[in-house]
């Protein structure tokens, strides 16, 4: 068997945030490594530093110390931070759609930003494959949360990234709805082949993912 | 269509609105400052424009003067007549008189005219009678002095000039010319049309005994927007003569307008920016509400500058469609202004102020083309910059800390 592809790589990342009482070491050294179509998780108590890691692995973040890098096809690995919008999907808690832009206007934008040619077809398959195929001209004020969120996957999965972030996609949402959208999220990412780092509470959603880490003390650790 | 220019027209007018609070009072904010400014500007523009017209028609386009009045003005009348760039050369004389009819009495200015002038300016302005029935015996009234001397065509009027107390003191018996008013002029120019009174040049002449010297000659001009030039080469050789151009007979008076348009434009655009201010400050508060989405776009890859497009565009936008709603509001402003005028006159009681005060009969416009591209020039810049303020702050934020914002 080949060596399986390296979508994100991370190496001895240390970020701390000034506080009232001195700095806050929120992440001590972390090193992950994800592949290709693989789907990871991590959990953590809260304040933790999940969100913060993730954003580092984006690249919304700088690190104070190590580095953080994903895949971009053609071109290996390259930082985070300084290529924004490419290599990677994100998939937030509190959907973050556009409020005065439509379903597939949402997905769409992502296209438009990342200055790729935004075909209304890619992105109406892709709200079709979230089963929202009879929604596309809804504004999300006119979506349920479950539905936003089935949105903001499909927004996410527009630019074909190489992995996806997912920071606790069902956190807003009722038990049956998360567990859909779970459904969901898991089948789009193994259909299209991205692969996916899952934050989130849930030990039944931790389970259903490739492989477990936990968050704590600023390292990270299998569970 | 790019997509911030998209996105910033969906959040000015986000759909199922048609209304937006925001759009829609910083459009009328800014509509209303640049009607304000070019209301002002136009009928300021107006009245310079009517104040040089009446200039130009009371006194010709150059007037020809000397320290003594002109003898035998007859050679220089042919030889200015012969230059390319005059249209007509005629010789006047004048000055006030006392007019009479029965007991009403009032002050005429009396000027001394060729009869068979066929460009004078009065004829336009020919209210009763005819200009045409002018000769010795006969006068032309403006309108405000028949009223003054209770007179219409047809009535006689009697004037006493200055040289009449000359041959009182003499000791000879001083007898009034009397006149027959042939017709009255009424320009909406009150200060001629209280006082003006055209008699024949030869019977002026006569009536404050100047044989056959005259005060001045007034010059039509082919181009009366050349009157330095023209006037300045017809002066050459003629040490003796003054060539005055139009601009310079009331130049104190043509400046003082001049002057007070532009400061009033600085007084109405500050209307304008207390409404860019407003804008810079709703906008602001929109890019704070709008943090997340800003950490969103920052995510999806969006540049810098793509931000400072989308938010410094939303200024730009409400300054483009509020100055277009301004050049609308001027217009129909200006359309209706005597009814408009008409309605603070009825409310308020002030009587006709255009024509008592500023001696117009209706508010002069003259719309100007550069008033309007300076008006939307620096309403286009200031809204731009009201806009860029917040655009650059939200460009410059951490999309890892916007995204953290409630
Ligand atoms: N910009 C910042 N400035 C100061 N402190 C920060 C900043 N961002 C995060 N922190 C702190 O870092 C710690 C980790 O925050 P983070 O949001 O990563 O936690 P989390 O694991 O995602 O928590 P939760 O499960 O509640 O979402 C928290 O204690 C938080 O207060
Ligand atoms: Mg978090």
């Amino acid at each position: 068997m080949p060596d399986p592809i390296i979508v994100l790589s991370a190496q001895g990342l240390q970020k701390s945030f000034a506080s009232p009482a001195g700095p806050l070491e929120v992440l001590r050294s972390v090193d992950l490594v994800v592949h290709a179509g693989e789907s990871v998780s991590i959990r953590g108590s809260s304040g933790s530093g999940k969100t913060t890691l993730l954003q580092l692995l984006g690249g919304l973040d700088v690190a104070d110390a190590g580095e953080a890098n994903f895949l971009l096809p053609g071109r290996g690995l390259v930082p985070a931070h300084l290529n924004l919008g490419k290599g990677v999907g994100f998939v937030f808690q509190n959907y973050q759609l556009m409020p005065e832009l439509n379903a597939l206007e949402n997905v769409r934008l992502a296209a438009q930003v990342a200055g790729r040619p935004a075909t209304g077809a890619d992105a109406y398959a892709l709200l079709e494959s979230v089963g929202l195929g009879g929604r596309v001209r809804h504004l999300p004020s006119q979506l349920s949360g479950g539905e936003c969120q089935r949105v903001a996957i499909a927004r996410a999965l527009i630019n074909r990234p190489s992995v996806l972030l997912a920071d606790e996609p069902t956190g807003n949402l009722d038990e049956a709805t998360g567990a859909e959208v779970m459904r969901l999220l898991l089948q789009v990412v193994a259909e299209s082949g991205t692969a996916l780092v899952l934050v989130t509470h849930s030990r039944e959603f931790a389970a259903r993912t490739d492989r477990q880490w936990v968050l704590s003390n600023g390292v990270l650790s299998p569970a | 269509m790019p997509w911030f220019l998209h996105l910033a027209l969906r959040q000015l007018f986000p759909p199922g609105k048609r209304f937006p609070a925001f759009a829609t009072v910083s459009i009328l904010g800014v509509g209303l400052g640049v009607a304000a400014l070019l209301v002002v500007q136009t009928v300021m523009n107006g009245f310079g424009e009517e104040h040089r017209l009446r200039i130009r028609e009371s006194f010709g386009d150059c007037v020809v003067v000397a320290r003594t009045p002109i003898e035998h003005p007859q050679d220089l009348l042919k030889a200015l007549r012969a230059d390319a760039a005059v249209a007509s050369a005629t010789p006047y004389s004048e000055g006030p008189a006392l007019a009479r009819q029965g007991d009403f009495s009032g002050v005429a200015f009396v000027r001394g005219i060729d009869p068979t002038d066929q460009g004078h300016p009065a004829r336009k302005y020919v209210f009763a009678g005819g200009f045409d029935e002018l000769d010795d015996g006969r006068v032309i009234l403006g309108f405000g002095l028949a009223r003054a001397l209770r007179v219409q065509v047809g009535d006689k009027i009697e004037v006493w000039s200055p040289a009449m107390a000359e041959r009182a003191e003499k000791g000879k018996a001083p007898l009034p010319a009397v006149f027959e008013v042939c017709a009255l002029v009424r320009t909406g120019f009150t200060e001629v049309d209280d006082r003006a009174a055209f008699i024949p040049l030869r019977r002026f002449n006569q009536l404050w005994s100047m044989g056959d010297r005259v005060h001045g000659l007034t010059l039509r001009l082919k181009e009366p927007a050349q009157a330095y030039e023209v006037a300045a080469r017809l002066n050459v050789g003629r040490p003796t003569l003054q060539f005055v151009p139009w601009q310079e007979i009331k130049k104190n008076f043509l400046e003082a307008i001049r002057f007070e348009k532009t400061m009033l434009f600085f007084l109405m655009f500050i209307i304008t920016l207390v409404a860019s201010f407003s804008i810079g400050s709703t906008l602001f508060s929109a890019v704070i509400r709008r943090s997340r989405e800003v950490g969103v776009l920052v995510a999806l890859g969006a540049r810098r500058l793509d931000l400072v497009a989308l938010f410094g565009l939303q200024g730009l936008l409400i300054g483009a469609l509020g100055t277009s709603l301004g050049f609308l509001l001027t217009w129909l402003i200006l359309f209706f202004r005597e009814q408009i005028l008409g309605t603070i006159n009825y409310l308020f009681g002030n009587g006709d102020m255009v024509a008592n005060v500023y001696q117009f009969s209706k508010v002069p416009l003259h719309y100007d083309a550069s008033d309007f591209f300076v008006a939307a020039f620096f309403t286009l810049l200031v809204t731009t910059i009201a806009g860029l303020v917040p655009a650059f702050w939200a460009a410059g934020r951490k999309p890892s800390e916007a995204m953290r914002d409630a």
